[in-house]
């Protein structure tokens, strides 16, 4: 059984996926350990949180301190002293005190970001050190973990990852008590175990736009096409490639980050956009339809022949306004779903029946409705596989390899193909720890691969070798 | 966008042995360093990949004979001199490095960026019209100075600051008045040409600047020689593009030869010449790597500080790690810079004939 769950900005929808396809839909005040007892089913347990995480980035603002260890190399202000050049040797020490009174200085969260350390995390695990003094481990990000190369992206990254630790870390703890080996979602479409995901979060965002991307695909096998989710509060469109979803680089707070995403475009209407004068870009609760108080664009629907939910509750709305606010919308959604040129629209969301037709016909797309439209995001969690990246240094001059920042000791390199097969090992049994499928890492992708000899003296005194390697997102073989 | 970084990833790939100086290590440390500081996608930075230099474009500078030899003998390897062998598949290798400065120069050329700097190996000064030597194989600067007189450039002045003389640059160019080499080299010292008294001939009289330097020159000496012979030859000569020869084997800790200058000094020779290119040809500049050997602990620093400076960046914190303070003060020699006022009194009575600015 393969269980997936989207938490979303009304309600978390569930998938159970074996021979068939059960989905639930729990609203998300009962909390989250009624949606997973609510489950009442054994299997693997994969959870999209990117709505939750958006509202903490959106919410009331965090102070978030950083502490950079620049060393040598391009200016940045307020920095401290310590560097680990380019080979992962420390080169300059950090000075305590300094790190001291630069920690008096305290914020809400801290991020702590060093140039190459990810080649060397001690600098930076020193620092953190210190700052347990001043913060609670779980408002502390550092950048080693992150992996990448390019110290820009990583600041950014960590500054993000230190503003959405905590939630991920109380989600996780949440989750944990009632599914032991459960796995996050990310928002490139793969599955990783929860301890990856505490240390560099920000994998997680958009992955409920991923979510619907690979729900659609599987339910549909529509491989070039515009996924159309319905939402609540949004209706977003991926654009979807050789089945794939098309990836974009995450930007926070003005700096590109090492991350990337489903490029996703969110329009600010759904469902339960509020009508007031017109259709409003908010949300202010359920529609009339669904208990709520204030019509909102469900009731338009109804307000014009729809039967959804108890659509008598919609009367108060008459067919012109109706017809008027849904005019609205649907010039909206066909503007931007012209702009990407597709020629087939896929609908997902509950609400996808009732509004996609009208924005096929306007824009002379050819449209599916694949079946389950209204929980895909969930099935598309559910089928999931796990997804890891390693990346790998390996210098036998320092007598190193260091995996996805974290340094241990090499014992005997081998040649080119021993390197490779090193890579593939590893992060095939990282992979298999995390509970994937055997078939699923199967396929280890190389993404890149580069050696040299290390001369001193005119001899030979070393090799190095840097490699990356990807078991990709996709759907697992475990699925029907 | 102001700068373009003109990079291959088979750059690093081109080794005539593996202990070889021009190793594939030689750019791997820098290539992490520029990685690392997130410069191939800085908004003020652009990154191009380039393609092969086509053949008409390399013949412009080498004779067939040499460019067929070349060929052939990268099928299975092949011979020039002790320093210069050829590895199979070199003729592709620098091929692709002679594109990267063409790239650079159309970047520049179209207004993609102001400025452009081709992180290319093999290196070619040494080149010559029929042959190869030095490490070098195709004249990478020659071929793209020829490339962008085609395309109407007339005027290119090459600033060819390589701690080795650029003989082959040199002489393809000596008698021709349309290109001003000026280079600052080690001396004496390999290849042993570049004394003062080399000033072009023919029609290039006066059109070729040597200024030798001898070992533990350091920053000082090349600022003074910036401003004492190079900028007031540019502001004369009044080129529509300046080419830089830059090879980074001056720093201090450079192990094939034994010159002194930090980092800093080549961000800050970089940053005048950046303005000289401002104030004289619109920012239009074009740097090519040559040499530079100290791979892991000068090169990473020295091509940063050079990409900061032609990008605009702040350059306060362009700098070795601390611990290389004995290094460089091992490295200077307190007498040198006397010796290269000498040589540039020199060199400007020499020129003084042909420049009102040293008349």
């Amino acid at each position: 059984m393969l269980i997936g769950m989207d938490v979303g900005g009304t309600n978390t929808d569930v998938a159970m996926v074996d021979d068939g396809i059960t989905s639930l839909k729990v609203p998300n005040t009962l909390g989250i350990r009624h949606v997973l007892g609510s489950i009442r089913r054994t299997g693997r347990l994969a959870v999209s949180t990117s709505t939750p995480l958006n509202r903490v980035l959106t919410g009331p603002p965090v102070k978030v301190q950083t502490i950079l260890i620049p060393g040598p190399g391009l200016f940045w202000p307020g920095s401290i002293r310590g560097a680990v050049n380019h080979r992962g040797d420390i080169v300059e020490g950090i000075d305590r005190e300094e790190v001291d009174v630069a920690l008096a200085d305290r914020g809400d969260v801290l991020a702590i970001a060093g140039k190459f350390s990810v080649r060397n995390p001690s600098l930076e695990q020193e620092v953190a050190a210190r700052a347990l003094h001043h913060y609670p481990e779980e408002k502390i990000s550092l950048s080693h973990p992150l992996c990448a190369l390019n110290f820009p992206a990583r600041v950014a990254t960590t500054r993000l990852n230190a503003r959405i630790r905590e939630a991920v870390t109380r989600l996780t703890e949440e989750i944990g008590a009632e599914y032991r080996d459960f796995l996050f979602f990310k928002g490139d479409g793969g599955l990783i175990p929860p301890d990856y995901a505490v240390s560099n979060p920000s994998v997680l965002y958009r992955s409920s736009a991923a979510a619907v991307a690979l729900g659609a695909y599987y339910l549909s096998g529509e491989a070039e096409c515009l996924v159309v989710d319905f939402g609540g509060t949004t209706t977003d469109l991926v654009a979807l490639s050789g089945g794939r979803p098309v990836m974009e680089t995450l930007v926070y707070d003005g700096g590109r980050t090492v991350t990337t995403a489903v490029a996703a475009e969110s329009l600010p209407y759904g469902g339960d956009s509020l009508i007031e004068g017109g259709l409003c870009p908010t949300r202010v609760g359920n529609a009339l339809a669904f208990g709520g108080n204030r019509p909102t664009l469900t009731d338009a629907l109804n307000a014009t022949g729809c039967e959804i939910g108890d659509a008598a509750s919609s009367r108060g709305i008459t067919r012109l306004t109706g017809l008027e606010v849904l005019e609205e919308y649907y010039s909206h959604v066909s503007q931007a779903v012209e702009a990407h040129g597709a020629r087939r629209l896929v609908g997902t969301g509950y609400l996808a029946p009732f509004l996609l037709p009208e924005i096929a016909r306007r824009t002379g797309a050819f449209m599916i409705i694949p079946p389950h439209w209204d929980c895909a995001n969930a099935v598309g969690v559910a089928i999931s596989r796990v997804s890891l990246t390693l990346y790998a240094r390996f210098d036998s001059g320092r007598g190193l390899v260091v995996f996805n920042g974290e340094p241990e000791v090499l014992r005997k390199m081998g040649d080119d193909e021993a390197v490779l097969d090193r890579c593939r090992e590893e992060v095939q049994q990282r992979a298999l720890a995390a509970g994937a499928d055997p078939c699923d890492v199967e396929d280890v992708q190389v993404l890149f691969f580069h050696t040299y000899d290390v001369i001193r003296s005119a001899y030979r005194s070393a090799r190095i070798a840097d490699v990356v390697v990807q078991i990709a997102p996709g759907i697992t073989a475990e699925a029907p | 966008m102001r700068t373009a970084l003109v990079f291959h990833p088979r750059y690093l790939l081109h080794e005539q042995s593996r202990e070889h100086p021009e190793r594939r290590e030689r750019l791997s440390y820098t290539v992490d360093q520029v990685r690392e500081e997130g410069l191939f996608d800085h908004p003020q930075i652009l990154t191009l990949t380039p393609k092969k230099a086509p053949w008409d474009a390399v013949a412009k500078v080498h004779i067939p004979e040499y460019l067929r030899f070349l060929e052939e003998a990268s099928k299975s390897g092949g011979f020039i001199d002790f320093d210069t062998t050829i590895p199979p598949g070199l003729f592709s290798s620098a091929l692709l490095a002679a594109g990267g400065a063409l790239r650079a120069a159309d970047a520049v050329i179209s207004g993609e960026a102001q400025n452009a700097f081709a992180l290319v190996r093999p290196p070619g000064h040494h080149a010559r019209p029929g042959t190869g030597a030095g490490f070098c194989y195709l004249n990478n600067v020659a071929i793209m100075t020829r490339y962008v007189q085609e395309k109407g450039i007339r005027r290119v002045m090459i600033l060819d600051w390589d701690a080795h003389h650029g003989d082959g640059t040199q002489q393809i160019f000596y008698e021709d008045p349309s290109v001003l080499f000026t280079s600052i080299h080690q001396w004496p010292f390999y290849p042993g040409s570049g004394s003062t008294d080399e000033i072009g001939s023919g029609k290039g009289e006066g059109f070729t600047a040597n200024m030798p330097v001898p070992a533990g020159t350091g920053d000082e000496s090349y600022h003074f020689l910036f401003d004492c012979v190079i900028a007031p030859l540019a502001h004369e000569f009044s080129p529509d593009l300046i080419a830089i020869s830059a090879g980074q084997d001056n720093h201090f800790t450079d192990p094939l030869t034994g010159l002194a200058l930090t980092a800093r000094g080549y961000a800050d020779l970089m940053k005048k010449a950046v303005d000289l290119a401002e104030i004289l040809c619109g920012g239009r500049l074009v740097a090519v790597l040559e040499g530079g050997y100290s791979v892991e602990g000068g090169l990473p620093y020295t091509n940063l500080g050079i990409i900061a400076a032609m990008a605009g960046l702040d350059l306060s914190n362009i700098r070795e790690p601390e611990g290389y303070r004995e290094w460089l003060v091992r490295a200077r020699d307190p007498f040198a810079h006397a010796k290269v006022r000498e040589h540039a009194a020199a060199l400007r009575t020499n020129l003084s004939p042909y420049w009102r600015c040293f008349a």
